[in-house]
């Protein structure tokens, strides 16, 4: 016990000198595969960029049941809660992450966020986590990084039904069964997932989150043909249903209106692997997803309503052929073609389909160059109709100076391509101030029928300038290091810095004669994060798991921070009232971001039916919003406060059948109405799961 | 002991030059800045379609008597500044038969020294154009249209010219009760009955110069 939290001590002060003479077998952690970082299987520990695994078994002994759950306790990931909950990955907002199922892109995005909480994790395989640019890879989107839901296709007989209940009436259930008749793996997973919601504000009219539910039901099957073919499809079908009732102050009046939100989405991927010889395989990939959100709200006591409706259809075919040269030389080639098409009525009625089409062809060759010494290569060319093409490269190097020590370098060039609510969007809100914000397409076309109507009072220089938009790009280069120490320790060790320009947002083009803005979308800024992330691990007698994280990020607005230089750029004093200029070190960069993150976790587990969970986070204080005009975070009352939320778990295994857990996440009541709403609070449940 | 001596040889001359440094100071200076806390500027007294009104009424400042001005005198050379909501007016053109002006200097309030000799004084020509201009990040304040609060620019000074042709600098410090902007949360109730305050400080050159 002494030695334990000796142990812990030293991991959270990442000290690596220290000898402690403690047993311990080797870290599982380095033995196991992931194959998204190089669209192969790979050691994790042979993997030049920075990439890390959830196993299945850590999602079981979190109590985590959707996405957002399990990546919110990973070292240098934050999850944002604004359009649902996003995940914030190297300083990149959700925008920039791309959310894979078996390397499938998963579409249907609100504001540029994709809501992890759509998403059970209950019977999948694992999760894989790529940081910095893959988009030599996987193409738009891959700039932060990407996440792989990777589900079980092993067949592996099984029928597992689990049942849970927790705070706020919440109740998940889930289905598992996997079965082989005779070479035919099949899959059948079903999840059903319902809340009340919550209220953090008493008698408020509307509560925080409203109730809601989800469910999800997902066939895998795969079909060998002969000894070189292989036949697989996942079929999937994904449904949220979420209250609504929202409650506007006008003029002294309250105006309530009631209604709801919900979203269908199905993807359907069949594939046909074909092995040639020993040293070549190709997959033939088909793909078709589609996504439809609608919410519809009615004001109480009025013939008015509001409808929203938004319908995503994303097609795909893709080839890969992957060739092992020789043992130490191996190449991958593909190519691949993208139809994708929108319908909603917040860019036109709803007959009118918005489409785009994408060609891409990529490359990657890796080689062992000496013994200790490895490359990577790729790049990928990406051909559009609507916007102009992309390349983007990557290379990587990993140097292993002996089997405890290797150090790592990459840079890669990530894109994200302009959506199609910058291109199409015909959004006026008559609420706030009738302001307009018109996507680049239409923009020219929407402004000239209202100055047509005489409604327009002057357009802006910017108005010259609205045209076609240009991909979001960014350069990412890693630099990192993994060892293991004398003691026994795991430490990996990430420097990062990230380089985004061309970023999309919108200015002013013009005025209404109503004092109304109306705005559209520029590739106008630029920006950058950079930062390091250190994680350290150690396992001692096989049943006791420590981990440690910590991330520092440092984020600007690169026009923000020469503005500064130049001295141009002033800050309101709180207590005196006054204003100066404003300098580097008073740059709290983008906002959201916490400069400091860290985690501590330690598992204890008998490998014998019991194991227990203790699991502590911290998130230093973030940028919120603007207080002093100067529309930039700089001043202390413009952050949102830092904060320690501890999780902890049990489970015991009851006979050979049932298993029972039990959980408590944010032990402390850890609450901040306004810039946390996604946080409930202390939450219970309890988990029953049976073995038939 | 000998270092000792060192420190307190050292100690004596910083104070020798501190004071010197000070009585040099006093000789310069014949300006001084004053301020001005929550004058109110045509509170919201109702809701008129849908939107909180006031009694549209402006609040008149004298800078050279550093007092209110009341309205009856509003076609007089007794005040300087008229402040209405968001809208500042300066005697002179459509606002006032005096002969002031204005504009937005940009730069801290004490950087300013002196007015440069090929700064233009605008003057109010209601409704199209004022001399601080009106807006949302036009003049001299931002509006956040997410908590509808208002904040002034930092770094924005207006630059004065009263009713009797001499200069003065304002800078624009708060625009709520008492000095304090409502919590971003605070209710529209609160954000609507503590608008339209304002505190500034400003110094005035009473000798006609353009310098402070």
């Amino acid at each position: 016990m002494r030695h334990s939290i000796f142990i812990i001590f030293l991991l959270i002060s990442s000290s690596l000198t220290a000898q402690v003479n403690v047993d311990s077998s080797s870290s599982k952690q380095l033995d196991e595969v992931i194959v998204t970082a190089t669209r192969s299987p790979r050691l994790l520990a042979n993997v030049s960029i920075p990439a890390s695994v959830i196993s299945a078994k850590t999602i079981y002994q979190s109590g985590s049941l959707r996405l957002n759950d399990i990546l919110s306790e990973q070292s240098g990931i934050v999850i944002t809660d604004n359009f649902g909950k996003g995940i914030q990955l190297q300083g990149l907002s959700s925008d920039y992450t791309l959310i894979l199922l078996n390397g499938e892109p998963l579409i249907g995005r609100t504001g540029g966020v994709f809501d992890l909480s759509r998403i059970a994790i209950r019977g999948i395989k694992k999760i894989e986590i790529i940081k910095g640019p893959s988009s030599s890879l996987y193409g738009s989107e891959a700039m932060g990084g990407v996440i792989n839901i990777i589900t079980d296709q092993s067949g592996s007989r099984k029928t597992d039904l689990a049942l849970r209940y927790g705070s706020f009436n919440t109740v998940d259930a889930s289905i598992d069964i996997a079965r082989k008749i005779k070479k035919t793996e099949l899959q059948f997973f079903s999840n059903y997932n319902r809340s009340e919601g919550y209220s953090l504000k008493p008698n408020a009219l509307q509560k925080t989150v409203e109730p809601f539910w989800r469910s999800t039901q997902q066939v895998t099957v795969s079909q060998p043909l002969g000894s070189k073919w292989k036949l697989s499809l996942l079929a999937r079908h994904n449904n949220t249903f979420i209250n609504n009732t929202i409650a506007v102050q006008n003029g002294g009046n309250t105006i309530v209106s009631k209604g709801f939100e919900k979203s269908n989405e199905y993807n359907l991927n069949p594939s046909l692997q074909f092995k040639i010889n020993q040293k070549i395989s190709s997959s033939l990939r088909g793909y078709v997803t589609g996504f439809k959100a609608i919410q519809e709200l009615k004001i109480k006591d009025a013939f008015g309503s509001y409808d929203d409706q938004f319908s995503q259809m994303y097609k795909r075919i893709e080839n890969q052929t992957d060739w092992q040269i020789r043992d130490q030389s191996s190449f991958i080639f593909g190519a691949g073609y993208v139809s994708e098409s929108v319908e909603s009525n917040r860019y036109d009625d709803l007959s009118t389909k918005r489409k785009n089409a994408i060609a891409y062809l990529f490359f990657q060759h890796e080689e062992q160059l000496s013994k200790n010494l490895t490359f990577i290569g790729g790049m990928r060319y990406d051909d559009n109709e609507v916007y102009a093409s992309v390349v983007s490269p990557k290379a990587a190097f990993q140097y292993k100076i002996s089997d405890k020590i290797s150090f790592s370098l990459s840079y890669g060039k990530g894109f994200k391509a302009p959506d199609f609510r910058q291109l199409f969007l015909n959004f006026t809100n008559l609420a706030a101030g009738s302001y307009s914000v018109f996507g680049t397409d239409v923009a020219r076309a929407e402004i000239k029928k209202l100055s047509d109507a005489n409604l327009i009072d002057q357009t802006t220089a910017a108005f010259n300038n609205v045209s076609i938009l240009k991909p979001e790009i960014s350069g990412g280069l890693n630099a990192g290091m993994k060892m293991k120490t004398l003691n026994g320790i795991d430490v990996n060790i990430n420097f990062f810095r990230n380089d985004i320009s061309n970023m999309i947002v919108t200015d002013i083009v013009a005025y209404k004669k109503s004092g109304g803005q109306i705005f559209s979308y520029f590739n106008l800024k630029n920006a950058r994060t950079q930062g390091v992330e250190i994680e350290a691990g150690k396992k001692i007698l096989n049943t006791i798991s420590l981990k440690a994280g910590f991330q520092y990020l440092n984020t600007a607005d690169k026009e923000v921070l020469k503005a500064i230089k130049a001295g141009t750029v002033f800050e309101r004093s709180l207590e005196t009232g006054s204003s100066s200029r404003m300098k580097t070190s008073g740059y709290g960069g983008l906002p959201n971001r916490s400069k400091f993150s860290a985690n501590a976790k330690a598992t204890y587990d008998n490998n014998k039916g019991f194991f227990t969970t203790f699991r502590i986070f911290y998130r230093g204080r973030w940028g919120t919003n603007d207080l002093d005009g100067n529309g930039l975070i700089n001043r202390a009352d413009e952050y949102a406060k830092g904060n320690i939320q501890v999780n902890a778990s049990l489970g015991y295994k009851l006979g050979e059948r049932w298993d029972v857990m039990a959980g408590v996440d944010n032990i402390f009541d850890y609450k901040d109405i306004q810039n946390l709403p996604g946080n409930p609070g202390r939450v219970g449940y309890a988990t029953l799961q049976i073995h038939l | 002991m000998r270092k000792l001596s060192i420190t307190t040889c050292m100690l004596m001359a910083v104070v020798f030059f501190v004071s010197c440094k000070k009585d040099k100071v006093a000789v310069v200076a014949t300006v001084t800045s004053k301020t001005v806390s929550s004058l109110p500027a045509d509170t919201i007294v109702g809701v008129s379609n849908g939107q909180p009104v006031g009694t549209g009424k402006f609040s008149f400042f004298s800078i050279e008597s550093n007092s209110s001005i009341a309205s009856v005198d509003s076609n007089s050379k007794k005040w300087d500044i008229g402040l209405r909501g968001t809208t500042i007016i300066t005697n002179a053109g459509t606002s006032g038969p005096g002969s002031g002006g204005a504009f937005v200097y940009t730069g801290t309030f004490d950087e300013l020294k002196t007015i440069s000799a090929d700064s233009t004084f605008r003057t109010d020509n209601a409704p199209t154009s004022y001399a601080i201009p009106l807006g949302s990040n036009k003049g001299w304040y931002v509006l956040d249209f997410v908590t509808n609060l208002l904040s002034p620019i930092p770094g924005r000074v207006l630059v004065i010219r009263t009713a009797n042709g001499k200069y003065a600098k304002v800078e624009i410090l708060n625009y709520y009760k008492g000095g304090t902007t409502p919590a971003a949360n605070a209710t529209d109730a609160e954000k609507s009955s503590k608008q339209r305050y304002y505190t500034f400080r400003f110094t005035y050159q009473s000798n006609g110069s353009k310098s402070f």
